[in-house]
C-alpha cells in the first residue's frame, strides 16, 4: 500500500468518526435526547482515537500515530463497556433510546472496536512506512476535508459541552442546558 | 471541567495542523489524562455484577 493510499483510507477513517460524532450531535439536538456525563466521555473517547488518524493526513502514515488512535479508542472503549455494564443486567434500566435495538454506548463500544481493529489491519502493511519522497505538505480535498469537520467537531462539542455541564461536572441525569437556565433573583 | 478534553484535543488538532507535531503529541496525553480523570470521578457506582 502507498502512503497516498493510506492517507486515502484513514481520511475515510476520519470521516467515518465525524459521522458518528454528527450522528451523536443530531441526537442531542433534533430527538432532544442529552448526553449522560459518560456520554460525553465516549465523545472524547472518538477525539482522542480520532486524533491518531489525523496526525497520519497531517504527516504521512506512522506506527505511533496509529498507536495514538489505538490508545484512544480502548480508553473510550473502557468507558463505553462501564456503561454497558451499568444496565447489562435486566431490569437496570438504560439511558436514552436505542437505535436498531443498541443503545448508543453499545454502537460506541462496538465502533471503539473497529478503529482498534481498522489500525491492526493498517498496521499490517508495512510499504506505507518506507516512502522515499517526503510526504507533500499541501493537502488534497478529501483529508483537508475530513480534518476540518473533526476540528468543527471538536469545537462545537466544547461549546455545547460547557452549555450543558457550565464550568463543573456534568449532572448524571442532565435535564437541560445548565448555561442556558435562568436563575430566580 | 468536563469540556476540558474536548479544549485539549481541539487545541491538539491546531497544533498537529500548524505542523508542531510534539506540541500536539503532548496536548493529547493531557486530554487523555484529563478524560480518564472525570471517568474515575463519574465512574462510583459499584457495578451489580458478579465477574
Amino acid at each position: 500500500m502507498s502512503a497516498d493510499l493510506s492517507r486515502l483510507l484513514n481520511a475515510i477513517g476520519l470521516l467515518g468518526i465525524s459521522t458518528v460524532l454528527t450522528l451523536a450531535f443530531i441526537d442531542q439536538l433534533w430527538f432532544k435526547d442529552l448526553p449522560c456525563p459518560l456520554c460525553i466521555l465516549q465523545r472524547a473517547g472518538f477525539f482522542a482515537a480520532g486524533f491518531g488518524i489525523a496526525l497520519n493526513l497531517i504527516f504521512g502514515p506512522k506506527p505511533s500515530q496509529y498507536g495514538v488512535a489505538i490508545i484512544g479508542a480502548i480508553a473510550g472503549g473502557l468507558i463505553s463497556m462501564r456503561q454497558m455494564l451499568l444496565h447489562i443486567v435486566p431490569g437496570t434500566g438504560s439511558y436514552g433510546n436505542p437505535v436498531f435495538g443498541l443503545h448508543l454506548y453499545t454502537w460506541a463500544f462496538i465502533a471503539f472496536a473497529v478503529i482498534v481493529l481498522g489500525c491492526a489491519i493498517m498496521l499490517l502493511d508495512d510499504r506505507q512506512f518506507a516512502r522515499a519522497e517526503p510526504m507533500s505538505v499541501r493537502l488534497k480535498a478529501l483529508p483537508l476535508s475530513a480534518l476540518l469537520l473533526f476540528l468543527t467537531l471538536a469545537i462545537a462539542n466544547v461549546a455545547s459541552t460547557i452549555a450543558l455541564c457550565g464550568g463543573g461536572l456534568c449532572p448524571t441525569n442532565p435535564t437541560g442546558y445548565e448555561l442556558l437556565e435562568t436563575t430566580p433573583i | 471541567m468536563m469540556s476540558l478534553p474536548f479544549v485539549l484535543f481541539a487545541c491538539a488538532i491546531g497544533a498537529a495542523w500548524l505542523r508542531h507535531r510534539g506540541i500536539a503529541m503532548g496536548l493529547w496525553a493531557i486530554g487523555l489524562v484529563a478524560m480518564l480523570v472525570l471517568f474515575r470521578f463519574h465512574a462510583t457506582e459499584v457495578l451489580n455484577i458478579g465477574l
